[in-house]
């Protein structure tokens, strides 16, 4: 019995915290960056607020992907259809 | 009821009183067709990102009512047949928010 808790208490894959890049890295080292746009204060994703968009689009207009940005994959959605319909009314 | 923000572009030759007899003829449109507008925003005369139909230029306003599909049907309808508007979007939302203008004004040189 003990041996399986051990187990269920490791963390493995993607959602992990110290889940690692490269195998030289040093153990221990975090590399996990929370959503900027969910939690307290976080800003409204909105297609009017243009200052909030332009973070995450590149130079060309293109939308960031969030492996980049470390943005949620429900706020992703959201800031998606939010770029697109800026892009309708020549906003941005 | 649900809550819409309607957003249309109109074409940057107009002068201030044609723009005013817009706003009042979409206002009357929507409270005709079982609607109600809680806020109207004029967000002035601001370049387009990129061309639309040959323009560089537009007028933006911007509203925010309560209504049912039907407002929503009529409105765009009568949009289309416009020729002084080159742009609109309407969207669905969970609540206004009214604290704030969401693009201020850009002021005129």
């Amino acid at each position: 019995m003990p041996i399986r808790k051990d187990r269920r208490n490791k963390k493995k894959g993607k959602g992990s915290k110290y889940s690692k890049l490269s195998l030289f890295q040093k153990p221990g080292v975090k590399f996990f960056k929370p959503c900027p746009l969910s939690g307290k204060n976080a800003p409204i994703v909105d297609y009017k607020n243009i200052k909030l968009l332009k973070k995450y689009i590149s130079e060309s207009g293109r939308i960031l992907p969030s492996r980049i940005t470390s943005v949620s994959q429900g706020k992703q959605r959201e800031l998606s259809s939010a770029i697109k319909r800026a892009r309708l009314l020549a906003l941005i | 009821m649900t809550c819409y923000e309607h957003t249309f572009i109109a074409k940057s030759d107009l002068t201030e009183s044609k723009n005013e007899k817009l706003i009042e003829k979409y206002e009357n449109i929507i409270t005709k067709n079982q609607g109600k507008i809680i806020k109207t925003e004029n967000w002035g005369l601001k370049n387009l990102s990129h061309k639309i139909k040959s323009n560089k230029k537009g007028f933006y306003f911007h509203i925010k009512f309560e209504g049912v599909g039907k407002t929503v049907e009529e409105l765009e309808k009568e949009e289309n047949i416009d020729e002084t508007l080159f742009r609109f979007l309407t969207i669905k939302v969970k609540k206004h928010q009214l604290e704030t203008n969401s693009i201020e004004k850009t002021s005129k040189k």
